[in-house]
């Protein structure tokens, strides 16, 4: 792991220094790493916060006045409107050895790059000159002691060079810190002995891994509340490693022997494991994943970054690693659809667009063969179905799948490939009257192969 | 010599804003400015979008306040094409507000504000933070993050997610509250009522002990903006209520804001100056959020909120002006939103799977929407064509209807401490975190 420059005014301390800056932005990224609460605790005592305006009080100037380099991770949240944004991402890149896109803004613009449609005329113009509650006249583009804005939403990392990407609007708490947890080689929760498969409410009977499925009980610490198995979900090891393993791990062992035929719900349960219990933060849509590949290439060996795991463990771990540097696109190719639960080849199918207003949705079919449109297909996975789950479609704030290609198309196109649809493309396109709104309205800032706007 | 103070950016604040103070030759305050430094434009990149996909889009204006921005649009939508949601949608929506509402003044009170007056005013900056009162009262910081984990994790629950929620759509919900997580958080309603009532005594106790701030700083006579049911205080339904200096109260009909509620343009603030049109600029500058909604407010909606109401105005009289009782308002204002939450949790009403209008028809027209935020009113004006589409809109934000109140208090303030001398005198307590 990266480590702190040595601190000579004060070499005891071994924290490790971070900031967080905001650009223009909704503060809903630092909302959802404060909702981590009590999850927070462990991870106080290892970081000293430089700079973050939203909780503590160092002003700009201490950020100025730090050395380069002096931080090691940095932290940027939302979108670069202005002047100021832009200047302040520079700062941070100088004084941070690490630079993440914190939050679907940093990464793709978010809906803010909707604006890059109107000129900053149009967009001045609405907000300040035409607005029907200006009542004496006053009228007028402000502009003492206020940043110019910029002429469009610009990407983060057409400014500076970004080392991770960590997408969602906002990304869940669990990978914010497991991310955190990951920079700084740590695992949060305290290690217990024993395994979860000796307090697991199925040891004796109807144990998952009977049935087939992927779960990681038998290495993962006791101590947990939620006990998932009990709803037929299997163990993802958010509790991270126990010190002992259990029996039933020859089981787990020779399932892991062959990864290729995965169920898409074990793939899903791979993927929450490698977060939650090795700190490989993919499901937060962590791009820092493809640099990890690249050193597990070179070195040609395949490790975790976890101290004292046990043998066995290890060994699995290891597997589950190999596997993934052999499918270096696992991430890229997993989708929300991976991680949904709804069913599909249904005794639905789409015969036309519906709006999201139309009717209500049952909770079994998929949406798209309900009419519906959900970005599910073509959007990163990592949130696990929030949406989903109170019955909304997926819009795509965890950024798309695929860049550089016109994206209304490439929807339609995978859509009439995996699922009921009975309408042909054309009349999907032109059903659809919002096409930018639908289909890019995270990303357009960043759409490479948008020429619309100014 | 003039002499200029800046601070930037000011911090615990939601949102992105600095500090500039004109000193004179003679030591008066010549200037003060609250310079909001960004905006995004919502008003205009939602143009062109389905109506129904605003709702989906406007969270992303606040991350602390994103389930007003959810539920209001919708509102403004169900307005333009006149929809009518059942019961439980209405209930689960009430319940959803008072969820965020308790979750973020909680936050406000020990996260952003706690700090000051638990390490006091003169405390090195880089520990008057959450994280070091936390440290130092690790009990009292425990309780405070389960209360606002339950609050969010409630707002999550019916909301989809707690940060940019998803599950209202014109014409109601798209999911009713299952009742197995219904009675999770039934489990827990009593402890949080304790947790509340211990989180009101140390707020009194707090501005016992800074009675001589509170009274004496920042007493500011403004106009208040704050919405009420008849009289009686609430978030999610009711009328605009003005209410004078004086304590005159004035209600409009939220269709009939554009009477009261004007918008002034300043030269060096992106957020605006927003005041009592009839009153003129900058005569009618008003102040929103828990304050003038206490002010606003006849009586509470609930018992406990409504023996606090009471309580307060026995101290500080009907009306109050001093900015510093915002934190007393806030905690009688969680309350109330924890006694509303209890129940909205036994009413039957909130798992019920009819919770919305199937039969819709967009149409052309205009719709207004309102609630209150947990920082103050929030308004949004949608006109939608026959389509259904978003043809223009206008948004009257929560935060934005203080920005004037607020440089109107810190030019009071800063006259107090610069040219008075106020803070010499003053009676400040021994700080409980040293």
């Amino acid at each position: 792991m990266i480590k702190n420059k040595e601190d000579n005014n004060n070499i005891e301390d071994s924290r490790v220094k971070v900031a967080f800056n905001q650009c223009s932005d909704c503060w809903g990224c630092h909302q959802s790493l404060l909702n981590a609460h009590l999850g927070l605790l462990p991870l106080l005592p290892a970081l000293e916060i430089v700079y973050w305006p939203c909780v503590v009080d160092f002003k700009y100037k201490s950020l100025e006045n730090r050395e380069d380099g002096e931080i090691l991770v940095g932290f940027i949240e939302g979108s670069l409107r202005t002047k100021q944004d832009v200047d302040a991402a520079k700062l941070m890149r100088r004084k941070c050895q690490l630079i993440i896109a914190f939050g679907s803004c940093s990464c793709y613009g978010n809906v803010h790059g909707l604006a890059n449609e109107s000129t900053l005329e149009q967009l001045t113009g609405r907000k300040f000159l035409e607005v029907e509650s200006i009542a004496d006249g006053s009228s007028r583009v402000p502009d003492k002691h206020v940043p110019e804005f910029e002429k469009n939403i610009i990407p983060l990392d057409n400014i500076i060079k970004v080392d991770a990407y960590m997408s969602g609007c906002p990304p869940k708490p669990e990978h914010i810190i497991s991310s955190v947890l990951f920079l700084l080689g740590q695992k949060p929760f305290p290690v217990k002995e024993s395994a979860f498969c000796n307090e697991c409410p199925l040891n004796q009977e109807g144990c998952l891994l009977d049935k087939g499925q992927l779960c990681f009980g038998s290495i993962t610490s006791s101590g947990c509340s939620i006990k998932c198995p009990t709803n037929g979900n299997a163990c993802v090891g958010c509790m991270g490693p126990a010190k002992i393993v259990a029996s039933k791990i020859d089981k787990l062992n020779s399932m892991t022997d062959n990864l290729s035929s995965m169920s898409s719900g074990d793939k899903k349960n791979l993927y929450e494991f490698l977060t939650l219990y090795l700190n490989l933060p993919l499901m937060a849509g962590f791009d820092l994943s493809g640099d990890i590949l690249k050193q597990i290439k070179k070195k040609g060996i395949v490790s975790t970054s976890l101290p004292n795991l046990p043998s066995q463990a290890e060994s699995i771990t290891s597997k589950l690693l190999y596997y993934l540097r052999d499918n270096r696109d696992f991430h890229k190719i997993s989708n929300v659809c991976d991680t949904c639960s709804r069913i599909t080849h249904s005794k639905s199918t789409m015969t036309r667009v519906k709006r999201d207003y139309e009717g209500l949705p049952n909770l079994e079919d998929c949406f798209i063969e309900q009419g519906y449109i959900c970005m599910g297909p073509v959007t990163n996975a990592g949130c696990g179905g929030m949406c989903i789950n109170v019955n909304a479609p997926c819009t795509g704030c965890y950024g798309q799948t695929k860049w550089g290609v016109n994206q209304a198309e490439r929807f339609a196109d995978t859509i009439l490939k995996q699922f009921n649809v009975s309408i042909s493309k054309e009349e999907l396109l032109s059903q659809v009257k919002d096409h930018i709104g639908t289909f890019e309205k995270f990303t357009l800032a960043s759409n490479k192969e948008y020429k619309g706007g100014n | 010599m003039v002499k200029e103070i800046e601070v930037e950016p000011v911090t615990r604040l939601e949102g992105h804003g600095g500090l500039r103070l004109t000193l004179g030759d003679d030591g008066k305050v010549q200037d003060v400015q609250f310079n909001v430094t960004s905006t995004r434009f919502f008003e205009k990149f939602c143009e062109g979008r389905y109506c129904e996909h605003v709702p989906r889009i406007t969270p992303r204006i606040c991350g602390i306040c994103p389930i007003p921005h959810h539920l209001t649009p919708t509102k403004a939508v169900e307005d333009a094409w006149n929809v009518k949601i059942p019961t439980p949608a209405l209930k689960l929506r009430q319940l959803l507000m008072n969820a965020k509402q308790y979750s973020s003044h909680i936050l406000h009170f020990y996260a952003l504000a706690a700090p000051d007056f638990l390490l006091g005013p003169m405390a090195d900056p880089a520990l008057r933070n959450v994280v070091h009162v936390i440290n130092k009262m690790p009990e009292v910081g425990a309780m405070a993050m389960k209360m606002m984990d339950f609050g969010q994790k409630l707002c999550a629950a019916i909301g989809g997610k707690s940060v940019h929620p998803i599950s209202a759509i014109v014409g109601g919900m798209k999911k009713s509250l299952d009742e197995d997580i219904r009675d999770k958080f039934l489990k827990e309603i009593d402890e949080q009522i304790e947790f509340t009532k211990k989180t009101v005594e140390i707020g009194l106790k707090v501005v016992e002990d800074y009675w001589d701030v509170v009274a004496n700083v920042g007493v500011v006579p403004t106009y208040y903006l704050g919405m009420t049911k008849n009289g009686i205080h609430d978030i999610y339904n009711g009328d605009i209520r003005i209410v004078t200096p004086e304590g005159k109260k004035i209600d409009y009909n939220v269709h009939n804001y554009l009477d009261a509620l004007g918008e002034h343009i300043p030269e060096h603030s992106y957020a605006t100056h927003m005041y009592y049109k009839p009153a003129g600029y900058p005569e009618g500058i008003y102040r929103a959020n828990c304050l003038a909604m206490i002010n606003a407010a006849d009586k509470m909606a609930t018992p406990l909120a409504d023996d606090a109401l009471k309580a307060f105005r026995d101290k500080v009289g009907q009306i109050s002006h001093h900015t510093f009782a915002y934190h007393w308002a806030r905690l009688i204002e969680t309350v109330e939103a924890i006694e509303l939450i209890k129940k909205y949790l036994e009413d039957p009403d909130i798992c019920n799977p009819d919770c919305k209008t199937l039969d819709i028809e967009p149409r052309e027209g205009q719709g207004i929407g309102v609630t209150e935020a947990p920082r103050g009113l929030l308004l949004y004006h949608i006109w939608s064509d026959a389509q259904g589409i978003c043809k223009k809109l206008n948004l009257l934000v929560a935060t934005n209807h203080n920005i004037a109140g607020i440089e109107k208090s810190l030019m009071h303030v800063a006259k107090q401490i610069f040219e008075d001398k106020a803070l010499e005198g003053l009676k400040l307590p021994d700080p409980w975190i040293k």
